[in-house]
């Protein structure tokens, strides 16, 4: 078995059972997510490794054509409407996780500060993706859709900056450090990423405006925009800087700076379904099934915490935009899945805490098997609640 | 260069260098043709490559290997798809000649022409011969499709790439066999491994429309369910992705089961064509990329190996396929314009003669093998980068360039 026909099978199968699965309104991600779980190394192992190697660079290219589009809803004009709800429930929503799982870790399961504020800290990432994926399938509009959109985007920000501050004061206590000047540090590498992250995107959206207007045909466009956006994805993985914020600001910028840049997200769509399906397969292929039996008592726990604190933190928020009713009720809901980001931080506690890392890192991976199957059809759930769809 | 970047260097340098070479208008007025973008492409790869930049990773081999094959299944499925009755009616006997003379001329001229002019042993030049009457349809489809090439001419020139790859076949297991049986001087033998390599070759060509044939049924009964813009453009990658795949597996021809796909596929259901029709959009920055990777995988180095063995196999094969297919022209009766022409979009030469090279260089013993192999790989490079510019002039010529 080759790449080239584990591809085509994946293709097609994908086409086929995202319709078999619709039939039980199920969002196609699921159909993805579940083939992929299916044909990879947890169950049947269909599917070659050679594939699984390139599964990173996959992620990497999806993550950022995702973050792309995402950016087209960041224009001023839309921003003055939804600016404020999207920032307040981002932010609180993303610190009600933390906060509610440490607390809740600290003091009734009885964990060390320090593990309970690791897991805290990655409760607050979203996974854009999905989320994204169901708002296209289903062609959901609204004033509920901007705003999801613009919070799952914005919110990987806060989850950078959370993260990077629980590591440093949890590597502090666990390594008996001197605070402050770590703390410091860390910090600034966190703020650093974004930073660098928006002055990428920005710079290449500048660069990509200035010499677009000689594009022609269609063809010119497809190529052009493939090429900014992988030059982006490159440069971002090459300065160690947060692809996906990157993409982003790449897609936000362009939308305010050029008139006419519905075309280079237009003519992406036209050509992204495969890439899609194929990432969603291949995040399934490599969850490891085997691993939801060791979920335990801190994983069924961080499942339940994580959601209650997006929820409240979600509902605050929203209040205190004076957000629409739909919004303060269903928003939260819409916010649970997970994956890479929380993932890439697992990898990196795993790393770091040699006792404990280890099964930081497991339990968080049966997590985001329940978040990634779970999330998707929550988010379709709500957004139907919110009438958008 | 991680992978993302260097896909970014090719995706633009292959927009905007052809643009910019444009403008700079090299030629005198007379002579002006538009250079091809294939050549600039493969110019490109070449400059990237481990030659000149080195600035291709290791890693990047994966992605090579799948966009390469990904790309022959695209055109041989494009090609394949031009098989139609009417085409057959319109075109099919020049087709015919064209590409059998197109095939035997090389053949002939390069097995004798290295056997009696450069002393090379008979069963040498035989291999030889029948490596020369190979050409790659991915230049020459690249050019039209640039062109944007209308009539006869292209719909004669289709005809022949297309079928002239299973010539070919037969026409290098023949000579493989006879080579083999001089080497090993046995009479007797000889008559029953010819049979033997064309029995094979044949069942490589009946496996091909066998797969292609129920990858096709395939197609059809499952195509109603794609239905949107997007679910057609999965169905129809997914559909080539499978079919190379599998051909890559059970190891017959690519090129052979893709095409007889598109030809079944479009002579069982003449809607088919929405399938092609939805590639087209993807086609582009996969040809681009193909053609730089296909550039990034020449070492120049090669060139200077060429030496007087390889310049005469380049020239004899030149004048052996531009002659044998104006003779198929003349015979086939296709015109005066196309008589002329028609060998000029026949040079291009890649993966298949290299394959054949590799083949042979398993068969025969290590120093003619190793430098058939050098050879083949350099006039390569070189048929690669000076045929579509043929190509390009031979259609401007015919005035078929829209």
């Amino acid at each position: 078995m080759n790449v080239i026909l584990d591809l085509g099978f994946i293709l097609l199968a994908g086409i086929f059972l995202a319709k078999f699965i619709r039939k039980m309104h199920f969002p196609a991600v699921t159909a993805y997510l579940l083939l992929g779980i299916f044909i990879g190394p947890s169950l049947f192992n269909l599917i070659s490794p050679g594939i699984i190697q390139i599964s990173g660079l996959v992620s990497n290219i999806a993550l950022g054509f995702i973050a792309f589009s995402i950016g087209q809803n960041f224009s001023i004009v839309h921003f003055r409407k939804i600016g404020r709800s999207v920032f307040w429930i981002s932010i609180l929503e993303a610190c009600g996780a933390w906060i509610l799982v440490t607390l809740l870790f600290y003091f009734l399961l009885r964990q060390p500060f320090y593990i309970s504020l690791l897991f805290g800290a990655i409760s607050a990432a979203t996974a854009p993706a999905a989320t994204v994926m169901v708002v296209r399938e289903y062609k959901a509009r609204g004033i509920f859709t901007d705003t999801l959109l613009g919070v799952v985007a914005i919110d990987d920000a806060w989850c950078l900056i959370i993260f990077a501050l629980s590591f440093a004061v949890a590597k502090a206590i666990y390594f008996h450090l001197s605070g402050n000047f770590f703390l410091l540090r860390v910090l600034m590498k966190a703020l650093l990423e974004i930073g660098g992250a928006f002055i990428l995107g920005g710079l290449m959206a500048y660069f990509s405006s200035l010499v677009s207007k000689f594009l022609r045909t269609p063809t010119e466009l497809l190529v052009y925009t493939l090429g900014f956006i992988f030059l982006n994805i490159g440069l971002a993985i090459a300065f160690h800087l947060s692809v996906l914020l990157s993409s982003m600001v790449l897609g936000m910028t362009l939308v305010n700076i050029n008139k006419s840049s519905f075309q280079f997200f237009d003519i992406l769509k036209s050509v992204d379904s495969p890439l899609y399906l194929t990432f969603f397969v291949l995040a399934g292929a490599n969850l490891e099934l085997k691993l939801l039996g060791q979920i335990g008592i801190l994983g069924m726990s961080y499942l339940i915490f994580r959601i209650i604190g997006k929820m409240s933190g979600a509902a605050l928020g929203a209040a205190i935009a004076k957000a629409v009713k739909p919004v303060r009720k269903y928003f939260g809901l819409a916010l649970i899945p997970q994956a890479g980001v929380a993932l890439g931080c697992a990898l990196i506690v795993k790393a770091n805490f040699p006792e404990v890392g280890g099964m930081i890192f497991t339990a968080l991976i049966a997590t985001t098997i329940v978040y990634e199957l779970v999330g998707p059809i929550c988010t379709k759930f709500a957004l139907k609640k919110a009438g958008e769809i | 260069m991680n992978t993302a970047l260097v896909l970014a260097v090719i995706l633009l340098a292959g927009l905007i260098v052809p643009q910019l070479i444009d403008k700079l208008k090299l030629f005198p007025r007379r002579f002006r043709f538009k250079i091809p973008a294939v050549t600039i492409w493969l110019l490109i790869g070449i400059a990237i490559g481990p030659s000149v930049l080195k600035l291709v990773p290791a890693e990047f081999n994966k992605v090579s290997f799948f966009i390469s094959n990904l790309v022959l299944g695209m055109i041989a499925f494009g090609l394949g798809q031009n098989f139609t009755k009417s085409l057959f009616q319109k075109v099919g006997k020049v087709v015919m000649w064209v590409s059998i003379l197109g095939a035997i001329g090389p053949w002939l001229l390069v097995s004798l022409g290295l056997t009696f002019l450069m002393h090379i042993p008979m069963h040498i030049s035989l291999v030889f011969g029948a490596i020369a009457a190979a050409t790659a349809p991915a230049a020459t489809i690249a050019v039209i499709r640039e062109a944007k090439a209308r009539g006869y001419f292209t719909d004669v020139l289709l005809g022949v790439v297309a079928i002239d790859d299973a010539w070919c076949l037969i026409i290098f297991a023949v000579s493989l066999a006879l080579a083999r049986a001089f080497l090993q001087h046995m009479a007797g033998l000889n008559s029953f491994f010819v049979l033997n390599v064309l029995v094979s070759s044949l069942k490589e060509i009946g496996g091909a429309l066998l797969f292609g044939g129920i990858i096709a049924i395939l197609f059809m009964k499952l195509s109603r369910f794609a239905r949107t813009a997007a679910e057609l453009l999965t169905f129809t990658l997914g559909l080539i992705l499978l079919t190379t795949g599998l051909a890559i597996f059970l190891g017959i021809s690519v090129l052979l089961t893709n095409m007889c796909l598109g030809a079944i596929l479009v002579n069982l259901d003449k809607a088919s064509f929405t399938f092609l029709e939805s590639l087209r959009i993807v086609e582009t920055p996969l040809y681009l990329i193909f053609f730089v990777l296909a550039g990034a995988s020449f070492h120049l180095s090669f060139f200077l190996q060429l030496g007087w063995l390889g310049l005469a196999y380049i020239t004899l094969r030149a004048l052996g396929k531009v002659g044998g297919a104006s003779l198929g022209g003349f015979l086939g009766r296709g015109g005066k314009k196309l008589t002329r022409f028609i060998g000029w979009g026949l040079l291009p030469q890649a993966g298949v003669a290299m394959g054949a090279a590799l083949v042979a260089k398993s068969v025969l013993p290590f120093d003619w093998g190793n430098m058939i192999s050098t050879i083949i790989i350099a006039s390569t490079v070189f048929y690669e980068l000076v045929g579509p510019i043929f190509t390009r002039i031979a259609l401007e010529k015919v005035g078929e360039v829209s």
